[in-house]
């Protein structure tokens, strides 16, 4: 999964293909410290790997970001003192989560590039979509709360 | 310009990959700017953090792609964590007019 400015075919698309691809094994084969053999992927493949960790680590500033904004910028909510706590601070605390979750997926995927193994599935956009709209329900709420007081 | 032994079909995903450290490294810059109307302490430790996004977006330039550097995205990561730290502490213990030790403490 690449961001929408990398727009590129994905490297699972092209290694589940088995292309022959230019640069493709050029380190040679190692042996892995499970015994499993180890293949430098093509070097396209580490860059899109790299290019969706940093794609992923923006979104988790921008999370960070918009989760201060709310708790700092915005005005009280009227007769909800924690309105904007409530709102703002799990965006803050899923941005710290999907940096390091990015890490942790990104890491897999190389390796299992380099094992020529099929790419583990993502939980970061279930864990991102999950939160965004739990965060979307409570602000629905707190505004709603808000105006009836 | 990439380096001579470099394969050409390589030369693009390299450079989108230093674009996407530079576009990193400005949105470090960007929050630290904007963390410095809020706290001037954690606005300038997180300027003073991306500094170093910034100087490995510079450092590949010539770099070879298919060297893998876990130790600048762990930079990174580290980089998020510290920001949201910061940032929850800032949301907790801030100068907002109401800020959550105040209301906890009952202003």
């Amino acid at each position: 999964m690449t961001s929408a400015g990398d727009g590129h075919e994905s490297p699972h698309d092209r290694h589940s293909n088995g292309d022959p691809s230019p640069g493709s094994g050029r380190a040679g084969t190692e042996l892995s410290e499970t015994g499993l053999s180890e293949t430098e992927p093509d070097p396209r493949f580490t860059l899109a790997n790299e290019r969706t960790f940093l794609a992923w680590s923006r979104t988790a500033l921008a999370l960070v970001a918009a989760g201060l904004g709310i708790v700092q910028l915005l005005p009280p909510f009227p007769g909800v003192p924690l309105g904007r706590h409530l709102v703002g601070i799990p965006l803050i605390i899923l941005g710290a989560v999907i940096a390091v979750t990015a890490y942790v997926d990104m890491t897999r995927n190389q390796r299992a590039l380099r094992r020529r193994l099929p790419l583990p599935r993502s939980l970061l956009p279930r864990m991102l979509a999950a939160t965004i709209g739990g965060v979307a329900a409570t602000a629905a709420v707190v505004v709603l709360v808000s105006a009836t007081r | 310009m990439p380096p001579e032994d470099q394969e050409p079909i390589v030369i693009d995903p390299d450079n989108r990959t230093r674009l996407a450290w530079t576009r990193t490294a400005l949105a470090f810059a960007a929050i630290g700017g904007a963390m410095l109307k809020l706290s001037l302490v954690a606005g300038l430790v997180v300027l003073l953090l991306s500094l170093p996004i910034w100087a490995t977006a510079r450092h590949r330039r010539g770099a070879d792609p298919v060297a893998f550097s876990p130790p600048h995205l762990r930079m990174v990561t580290g980089t998020v964590v510290i920001v949201a730290l910061a940032a929850l502490a800032v949301a907790l213990f801030g100068h907002s007019p109401d800020s959550l030790g105040q209301l906890l403490r009952g202003r």
